[in-house]
């Protein structure tokens, strides 16, 4: 099957910056896809190589596998929603809906009666004749929805669409965004930096560093077996253990990652060392443990490196700062990781 | 914070004596419009009459400068808002080598002492070969109006915000569509100050008229020239009535037109 989008080795290179350094991607058609990753990791600017607001230094993107070429954005079968929206202050709600098929040329009373379909879509019915600035930021969120897909595109672009949201909202629109591009069928790929976000909504995740990408897969491919140690860390901080510590908790000289829910607080453990922190979360609270001042013994932390997380679930004891702890771990909860 | 404590006395005769000395005389030149004595300025007029309205009605020499300057004020100001709209989207949207320099250079004219404007335009006309006209005293008047149309829409250009222009492409929008729905209308209200403002500034400009103009008088120096004769006076305190009320208001209106428009986009954030 034709893959909905494909980037085909794309650079994106401003002077000597690469924004986005030789991607290879492939987004199936009904995807729910994110692309997760910090600031000025590349993440926008793919998003942008998409909608055509920025052509690439080198490669191909290709829609629905047509070369996308030089072609304007105003050609692409590509709608965005904005991460500041860009609603058109001086347009009704019900305008700047209208507004994709307006400049199409559709009639007054066609293009009225699409707005209102989408603003029901989106459960903004009769809200029509309010202007932008009459909004909440949850409903502005929502005309930027209504407006970019009343152009029935085939892809949908979703620029951190959450980022100005407060966080009962933003549980409240993920779960919607869901089930709308469920019910819709239509390609959503969306933009966050929010690992939480990518692994909640999307059904596949790709990870960006440094204008590459660095892991593509499903959410749970993605959080339990990270293919670096940047993935790892970014997603979910997980602990990353440098080859001598893996050896020395019994596995072979590699990279490991180590989830801080995987660690118990135990009697008799693999590691033992000192908790140097706490950090009271709600479900849990989450310690620090290191080697602390004790002397450098085989069983122990090593004092250059950094400490480990460990999450202890509401309900259990924790452990005071300052007292000695023996961690362990089931079998499997060490995840070796290739390379770096 | 601004707190409810009254500013120190001091402070306050300070702020009322200040605003006397800016706005007294301005009342002054009103009164004289309607005193008796019409040969010298006499305070207090001896009497009062309107008879002057009619009088200034009736000459026929104050007709032609009024129509040169509201023709050259059209000119210039509609020139302006031309090349002002078009220097500011230019500026507000590229990004080039130079670019802060060059917006400098636009601006620059405004700062420049209008005496050296005028000496320089009137140089380059000389080495041009350019006779005076109406045409040389619109140059010279352009060369202030694009600045103030520049400056107003600049500023809206800012905020409108590169986004909103995208989110016009993006749901199919091509330039010129963009442009006329999406811009023009954000643009509109600074346009008009920008242009009324510009308008304003040309109907009363006097130094680089005088270097521009040739034989030609416009109002203001029609008026300048006024002041050394010796009879009807109070003529010219009329024709300043006018020129105040035609400057004044556009520059009311522009101002209530930018605050309105500083309202909807604050209430837009």
């Amino acid at each position: 099957m034709t893959p909905a989008v494909e980037f085909q080795s794309v650079s994106r290179h401003f002077g000597t910056v690469k924004a986005v350094d030789r991607v290879d991607l492939a987004i199936a058609e009904g995807a729910f896809f994110a692309m997760l990753g910090p600031s000025g990791s590349g993440k926008t600017t793919c998003l942008r190589l998409i909608s055509g607001f920025e052509m690439p230094s080198a490669g191909t993107v290709r829609i629905f596998g047509e070369d996308m070429g030089a072609v304007p954005p105003n050609r692409r079968h590509v709608n965005t929603v904005f991460q500041d929206y860009a609603l058109f202050p001086h347009m009704s709600v019900r305008d700047n809906v209208g507004y994709g098929l307006m400049v199409r040329g559709v009639d007054r009373r066609a293009r009225r009666a699409k707005a209102e379909e989408m603003l029901a879509l989106v459960k903004l019915d009769g809200f029509g004749d309010r202007k932008p600035a009459q909004l909440s930021g949850g409903q502005r969120q929502r005309v930027a929805l209504a407006r970019a897909l009343v152009n029935e595109p085939r892809v949908l672009l979703l620029d951190e669409p959450l980022g100005a949201l407060d966080l009962k909202l933003r549980e409240a629109m993920q779960d919607e965004l869901k089930s709308l591009q469920q019910r819709l069928g239509i390609t959503f790929v969306f933009v966050t930096h929010d690992q939480g976000e990518a692994l909640s909504m999307a059904d596949r995740v790709a990870v960006f560093n440094e204008g590459r990408v660095a892991q593509v897969g499903t959410p749970a491919e993605i959080y339990e077996r990270p293919a670096t140690r940047f993935v790892a860390d970014f997603v979910g901080s997980s602990n990353v253990l440098p080859p001598e510590i893996t050896a020395a908790v019994g596995g072979p000289r590699a990279w490991a990652s180590l989830r801080p829910e995987a660690i118990r607080i135990a009697s008799e453990g693999r590691l033992r060392g000192i908790v140097t922190g706490a950090r009271y979360l709600g479900a849990g609270t989450r310690i620090e443990v290191s080697a602390g001042a004790l002397p450098r013994t085989p069983g122990y932390l090593p004092q250059d490196e950094g400490g480990i997380a460990v999450l202890v679930p509401a309900g259990r004891a924790v452990p005071a700062v300052g007292s000695e702890v023996a961690l362990d771990w089931d079998e499997g909860a060490l995840h070796l990781m290739e390379g770096a | 914070m601004p707190s409810d404590a009254r500013p120190p006395l001091g402070l306050t005769l300070g702020a009322i004596a200040g605003l006397a000395f800016l706005h007294l005389p301005i009342l002054i030149i009103f009164l004289y419009a309607f005193t008796t004595e019409e040969r010298s300025y006499q305070f207090p007029p001896p009497g009062l009459t309107t008879e002057w309205f009619g009088v200034a009605w009736n000459r026929a020499d104050i007709w032609p400068p009024l129509y040169l300057s509201l023709r050259v004020a059209a000119i210039s100001s509609a020139m302006a808002l031309v090349l002002g709209t078009l220097c500011a989207a230019a500026m507000a949207r590229a990004k080039f080598f130079g670019r802060d320099t060059v917006s400098l250079l636009v601006v620059l004219p405004i700062a420049l002492p209008g005496i050296i404007t005028g000496m320089s335009l009137r140089s380059a006309f000389a080495i041009g070969e350019i006779p005076f006209s109406t045409f040389t005293i619109v140059l010279g008047h352009a060369t202030f109006c694009i600045v103030i149309v520049y400056n107003n829409a600049v500023a809206r250009f800012r905020r409108l915000g590169p986004s909103m222009l995208e989110a016009s492409a993006d749901l199919g929008a091509n330039s010129f569509q963009t442009f006329r729905h999406v811009i023009l209308p954000n643009l509109g209200s600074a346009l008009l100050a920008g242009g009324m403002l510009a308008f304003a500034l040309s109907f009363d400009e006097v130094i680089v008229t005088t270097f521009t103009a040739g034989q030609q008088s416009t109002l203001p120096i029609w008026m300048l020239n006024e002041l050394v004769r010796p009879r009807q006076r109070p003529v010219t305190n009329v024709v300043a009535i006018v020129v105040f009320v035609a400057t004044f208001l556009p520059i009311l209106a522009a101002y209530y037109l930018t605050r309105g428009a500083e309202e909807t986009a604050g209430g837009g954030k």
